[in-house]
């Protein structure tokens, strides 16, 4: 049977299920391929809230700006300028689909403050934002009675004879079957890139599939050397601790006891943005001022009702995974791999270069991140552009005849799956993960330079050979996910490989990228963004201008 | 480091399955979830197992662990030392293989759950304290322990006829949202089988995200039922005005 619609959204988190529920409302047939439930992608661990600038005293502009100089002007003030214009809307939006947003002491919307944010413009469903919208977006899904094919991984972009994009192929992970999906628009909604790095705060399901699929197929990936590290991760598992325990007035001490953010930001402190919070941090603790490899995050002095009131999911946290209750004592924290700000370049309406193919969310580079992400503009983001992407897809959709695709690519593409689970070899994909992932924590982290950085793209293309002799230890149909994970980690060799080239290229510091034998920002070479061109020899590096609007770079002080 | 524990986790599918033992070495604050990933990372990569965030908010990992349903994340390995730790698959739903069942049930049991209905245009005027209540429920990452451990849908066959705690607790998020003006109580009635239940709790006590499913959406709910459905006075008025010709659909509350 041939499956077929005119807009199919590959991922279901956030931007995903916003994209189909716009492309629907604009008249498509759509559906949704994921490789889980819909409920479970990672969107959910997004705590913190979501920006917007809706108090009178605030205004978009000045959104815009706090989000160009957070991004340390890397950004396209454009995109950004669409993003916080639209953010007002959004949030109402969202109140209205039944996300039942915190409220201030006038029963109004409340928001708290965030780092790098000149106003307190987060709004916030205690400290489960994303779950909260996830689980909402999740119902008026349902209520569209948009298809999902839930637990299918999608494995291949099809093109037709003139290179437009023209569906996919994927298979359900429950019975081993392998579909062929035609579509006249594809949009990308696959999140992030978090599980190159090990350890990383991103959920196991975070392999970048969307943004490889969209690389192998000629689209270039922007600025994947700007990888955000969030400060206060926990050491057992990398798990976050979201920035409003600071935002609510937290504290990060180092081993003597100081507040060591008034070093580096005297006005900020610890709601600097990210970037600068995680180096001051990395700095304390590799000159000795660390607490077991950590610096610690204090909370006490908020009391124990806030802190049951306001942050009481990362009580839990500390308490299950750091054995630390937040209420009687500091939890230890360091900076740990947190979202990827670059991705599969697009323009404002999400548009990939390749005709049909689209992209939102984390996986796409629009960019409103720039160098570096202010917290809670990525649930902003997923909403407004996962909407303008869906919606432009099923413009572009209706303006397009279906291509017919030959039902043999089907059957190729089961073969070859077929063939890579029965091929023979002595490799085993768990332990080439783990070194990818901490040669990239390792070698590629908050601090770089070229010798280690070069030594980390020889790993990974030694890695890259290997990956030839993996042999899939589960050679059946039903759940195999040993045959999911080396798919996965054939996707995730390739997008190492392009954070390092964009790494190795940008010679300066800016945002997130912190060259230590380039340690200043370098506008007059680098006020541009990287792109990374697939090649069957590895990625080859090119660049293209920022659109700066209204803000002129400056020097960025916090 | 040489401490280690014997796992005893089942394999197989819907018609032959067993447990099998292995031996893991512990490290500090380990759960079962790390075990099991060690497990099919280094002894046998065909287990299938479902597994996302590790950090208690996706709702995949749930399992039997000792006979009780738990989050595999969750669950830390250092409760359990000195003894096999059984490790099993929700029971309720069906196998597919190993510690991966079928949930799929649920998923168009939330298709009938009519969704929230606020007549006034937000942005809304609402109050912290009414606020929390509908919140609590926001909680709910659909792990489906509830459901698994629900006796209703574990020992009776109850899917044809009841929801589940899970769905309940879905319809008294909207319930008592403050502004919501949806009447649910006709689902409630006819559909969801709430009156099934009978209030042992079990709900309540597996939910990792400690909502409390019983006392505040299944008891408050079942006595809105019992209000407007059971109340002698309002089903004489609906019999009168049936008789005059006047009913709506049968178990619809009078005026």
């Amino acid at each position: 049977m041939a499956l077929s619609h005119d807009v199919l959204v590959v991922g279901a988190g956030l931007a995903g299920m916003r994209a189909a529920l716009a492309a629907q409302a604009a008249g498509a047939d759509v559906a949704i391929v994921t490789k889980v439930y819909p409920v479970r992608s990672h969107s959910n661990a997004a705590q913190g809230g979501i920006n917007a600038a809706l108090n009178p005293e605030d205004s978009w502009e000045s959104h815009a700006y706090d989000t160009v100089k957070g991004s340390d002007y890397l950004g396209d003030q454009d995109a950004i300028e669409i993003l916080a214009r639209e953010a007002p809307g959004a949030i109402v939006e969202l109140e209205r689909m039944g996300v039942v947003f915190n409220r201030d002491e006038h029963g109004r919307l409340g928001s708290r403050n965030f780092g790098g944010a000149s106003h307190a413009r987060t709004y916030f469903v205690g400290d489960f934002t994303g779950q909260a919208i996830l689980h909402v977006l999740y119902e008026q899904l349902v209520k569209s009675g948009i298809r999902t094919y839930n637990e299918h991984f999608c494995s291949q972009l099809l093109a037709d004879g003139g290179g437009a994009v023209a569906g996919v192929t994927a298979f359900d992970m429950r019975s081993g079957e392998v579909l062929q999906i035609g579509a006249r628009a594809v949009v990308l909604c696959t999140g992030g890139i978090g599980r190159v790095f090990e350890p990383s705060t991103n959920a196991l399901i975070c392999t970048g599939d969307g943004s490889a699929l969209a690389y192998r197929a000629g689209a270039p990936l922007m600025d994947m050397e700007m990888v955000q590290f969030h400060p206060t991760t926990l050491k057992s598992n990398g798990a976050l601790i979201s920035e409003s325990a600071r935002g609510e007035g937290g504290y990060l001490l180092n081993s003597e006891g100081e507040r060591f953010m008034k070093k580096t930001a005297p006005n900020a402190m610890e709601l600097a943005s990210r970037d600068v919070v995680s180096r001051a941090a990395q700095i304390e603790i590799n000159e000795g001022r660390g607490v077991d490899g950590c610096v610690l995050l204090d909370v006490r002095h908020l009391g124990a009702a806030k802190i049951m009131e306001r942050l009481p999911q990362i009580r839990e946290l500390g308490l299950e995974f750091a054995g630390a209750d937040m209420i009687t004592d500091p939890v230890p924290v360091l900076p740990g791999m947190h979202y990827q700000m670059g991705g599969i370049r697009t323009d404002v309406h999400g548009a990939t270069p390749i005709a049909g193919l689209y992209a939102a969310g984390e996986c796409a580079c629009v960019s409103v991140h720039g160098g570096n992400r202010l917290g809670a503009n990525s649930l902003l983001e997923t909403v407004v552009f996962g909407r303008r992407a869906g919606a432009a897809a099923a413009e572009f959709a209706s303006g397009r005849k279906a291509a017919s695709l030959p039902e043999s690519l089907r059957d190729d593409e089961e073969r070859r799956l077929r063939t890579l689970v029965e091929r023979p070899g002595t490799e085993r994909t768990a332990a080439l993960r783990l070194e990818m992932g901490t040669t990239m924590t390792r070698q590629v982290g908050v601090f770089r330079d070229e010798p280690t950085l070069r030594d980390a793209e020889r790993k990974l293309a030694l890695l890259r050979e290997r990956f030839a002799g993996v042999s899939i230890g589960d050679k059946g149909r039903l759940f195999n996910q040993a045959l999911v994970a080396a798919l996965e980690l054939d996707f995730m060799l390739d997008l190492a490989r392009t954070v390092v080239a964009g790494a190795i290229a940008r010679t300066e510091s800016r945002g997130a990228h912190t060259r230590v034998d380039h340690p200043r920002r370098n506008d007059a070479e680098w006020l541009r963004h990287t792109l990374c061109h697939h090649t069957p020899d590895g990625p080859v590096v090119s660049t293209a201008p920022v659109t700066i609007t209204q803000w002129e770079p400056t020097e960025r002080k916090y | 480091m040489s401490a280690e524990m014997v796992l005893s986790v089942f394999r197989g599918e819907p018609r032959d399955g067993a447990e099998h033992e292995y031996r893991v070495p512990l490290a500090p604050g380990m759960v079962v979830l790390d075990a099991i990933r060690w497990i099919q990372a280094q002894l046998v990569p065909d287990l299938a197992v479902r597994w996302n965030c590790k950090a208690a908010r996706c709702g995949s990992c749930a399992a039997e662990i000792d006979g009780r349903p738990k989050l595999m994340c969750k669950t830390r390995l250092d409760a359990y030392r000195g003894r096999v730790l059984h490790v099993r698959p929700l029971h309720t739903f069906p196998l597919v293989r190993d510690l991966v069942t079928d949930v799929s049930w649920n998923y168009r049991v939330a298709q009938r759950i009519p969704p929230p209905a606020t007549a006034l245009p937000a942005p809304l005027n609402m109050q912290a304290r009414d606020v929390g209540r509908s919140q609590e429920f926001h909680r709910c990452i659909e792990c489906w322990l509830c459901q698994d451990v629900c006796h209703v849908l574990r020992e009776h066959g109850g899917q044809g006829q009841y929801v589940g705690p899970r769905f309940v607790a879905k319809i008294a998020e909207s319930e008592m949202h403050p502004l919501d003006v949806g009447d649910r109580i006709d689902f409630l009635v006819a559909e969801s089988g709430i009156g099934l239940c009978n209030v042992t709790r079990c709900c309540q006590e597996v939910c990792p995200e400690a909502i409390r499913i019983t006392d505040n959406a299944i008891i408050p709910l079942k006595e809105r039922v019992a209000d407007r459905d059971w109340d002698p006075v309002r089903r004489l008025t609906r019999r009168w005005r049936r008789r005059a010709g006047r009913s709506g659909p049968p178990g619809r509350t009078g005026g």
